[in-house]
């Protein structure tokens, strides 16, 4: 996006700029996070919950320097994904004639899941830290990383809730969003909600590993920023557009 | 960065109102149908609330903190299926509470002390979420998760979620500091001056809540008359006055108002 020369310096342009910067940090994010998840040894395959105590405790022994490495990361660069989801805060508040109550709503939902993904790399990484921990203790902490990094949809389903009223409740003749953005968000949050078992069951697709709980999940996740990624790039774009801070 | 003009912004409004309109008929006149939606939410979520923590998960009334490693693994035994029942629902639907927050957070900017109180109040909320009621789910379902775990490690889970979620102070006493300040501040009239007193005994309650960490029975215990019933008393009177009083401020604001900077 090239910002118009005699605008450079107004408020509106900084703006803009804040919200471009903040989109990027979307798929620069996602590539460390999918480097994480790549490198994690628990996620080739995704740890199985029917791990015994010994096995799981010999897991942890055996791959110490790769967990730590990719948990880390994960520490680290997760909440990274924040700035990203801002923007989309940041154009529900752009909305026409709606109070905005979804944006702050969706504020709130956003900022609590983040605390709760920042949770769970604490107890890979608490696991990690004394492999020769009893079994018993590293199998507490390991089911407490898994179902903490699986389980907790709520928060996400209501952001993809909120966002689909935001477009629904949007001047249909001058929408920020597409109203298929409405639909696809609810279909995220209904992809979400199976993954709540990871909690209760053991084996198949609702177990921590299972294709609902973990692939179905992750995956939706990961389709959601990736598409939303363009869909906010033409927004911001038309919003440039509108502000006059990049020619049309 | 508005987009807004004037003229366009009323055409495009009526529009607007009317999609909304539609998905929600029952709005009364005047009132934002995105406003309203929430408010009735409001209630409908804190119901869903009480019937998990109340009936299925037992967590409220909780259960004793004066009994043996034994009796920790029993009722872990005896409410087994409605642990993971109402857990895993309140996994779900965890975001109704975010969903709620955020409301009253909508309304606190409102207030003509502008938005710093809101802000505070939707920080204290959205921190608490965790420590408030995400860590007892997630204690109480692991327990549940491996019932043939060592006592010791169940009777952990059991503390650990009982205390995470009667204990969790500060979030709660941040937002209702900011709330109670910002109502007294408020010359809206967006709650009335009363609802900041009943929101200062809410704080009283999570001071007088700190003795649960030192007391494992009686009445400062986390099940304890004074620690923990006043509170639900307070809790309630202080709830039931937010759910009419938010449906007032909702009617309070004029449809035609602009969304909120």
């Amino acid at each position: 996006m090239q910002i118009l020369e005699d605008v450079q310096d107004t408020p509106r342009a900084g703006n803009i700029k804040a919200q471009w910067v903040s989109l990027w940090t979307g798929p620069v994010v996602g590539v460390v996070l999918l480097l994480a998840a790549l490198a994690f040894p628990g996620f080739r395959p995704p740890m199985s919950p029917t791990m015994s105590a010994d096995q799981v405790a010999s897991f942890y022994a055996d791959h110490t320097a790769w967990i730590r490495f990719s948990q880390a990361t994960f520490n680290l660069c997760g909440i990274l994904i924040l700035p990203f989801f801002t923007v989309i805060v940041v154009q529900m508040k752009r909305m026409k004639n709606q109070s905005h109550v979804f944006a702050y709503c969706y504020l709130t939902a956003v900022v609590s899941g983040a605390t709760i993904f920042a949770l769970s790399n604490v107890f890979f990484l608490v696991a990690a830290f004394r492999t020769d921990r009893s079994p018993e203790l590293i199998m507490l902490l390991n089911d407490l990383a898994w179902i903490v990094l699986i389980a907790p949809v709520g928060m996400v389903v209501s952001q993809f809730v909120l966002l689909a009223l935001a477009v629904y409740f949007d001047d249909p003749t001058d929408p920020v969003f597409p109203r298929w953005v409405g639909h696809f968000s609810l279909f995220t949050a209904a992809a979400m909600v199976p993954a709540a078992g990871a909690a209760v069951f053991h084996t198949g697709p609702l177990a921590w590993d299972g294709l609902l709980s973990f692939w179905l999940r992750n995956g939706a996740f990961a389709v959601f920023v990736i598409v939303m990624f363009f869909v906010l790039r033409t927004a911001l774009h038309r919003q440039a557009v509108e502000d006059r801070v990049v020619a049309a | 960065m508005s987009r807004v003009d004037d003229a366009a912004g009323a055409a495009g409004g009526e529009g607007a109102r009317q999609s909304g309109r539609r998905m929600l008929r029952r709005t009364p006149d005047g009132v934002k149908p995105d406003v309203w939606l929430m408010t009735l939410f409001f209630p409908a979520w804190y119901a869903v609330f009480g019937v998990i923590i109340c009936l299925l998960t037992r967590v409220t009334p909780p259960p004793r903190p004066d009994v043996t490693a034994a009796d920790k693994v029993a009722f872990f035994t005896q409410h087994h299926l409605t642990i993971q029942i109402g857990f895993t629902l309140l996994l779900i639907l965890l975001g109704g509470a975010a969903m709620t927050n955020g409301l009253v957070g909508y309304q606190m900017k409102r207030m003509s002390v502008g938005s710093v109180f809101a802000y505070g109040y939707i920080g204290g909320m959205s921190v608490g979420a965790l420590p408030g009621f995400l860590l007892v789910t997630v204690c109480f379902l692991t327990a549940a998760f491996r019932p043939d775990r060592d006592p010791a490690l169940i009777s952990l889970l059991y503390d650990l979620g009982m205390l995470s979620y009667n204990g969790s102070l500060g979030c709660f006493t941040a937002a209702y500091l900011v709330l109670a300040v910002a109502i007294l501040y408020d010359k809206n009239n967006v709650f009335p001056k009363w609802f900041s007193y009943v929101s200062i005994w809410q704080i009283i309650t999570e001071v007088i809540a700190t003795q649960m960490f030192v007391f494992a029975s009686g009445p400062f215990s986390w099940n304890g008359s004074i620690a923990f019933w006043l509170a639900v008393v307070v809790f309630s009177v202080w709830l039931g006055a937010l759910i009419v009083l938010l449906r007032g401020a909702a009617r309070q604001e004029p449809v035609t108002a602009p969304a909120l900077a």
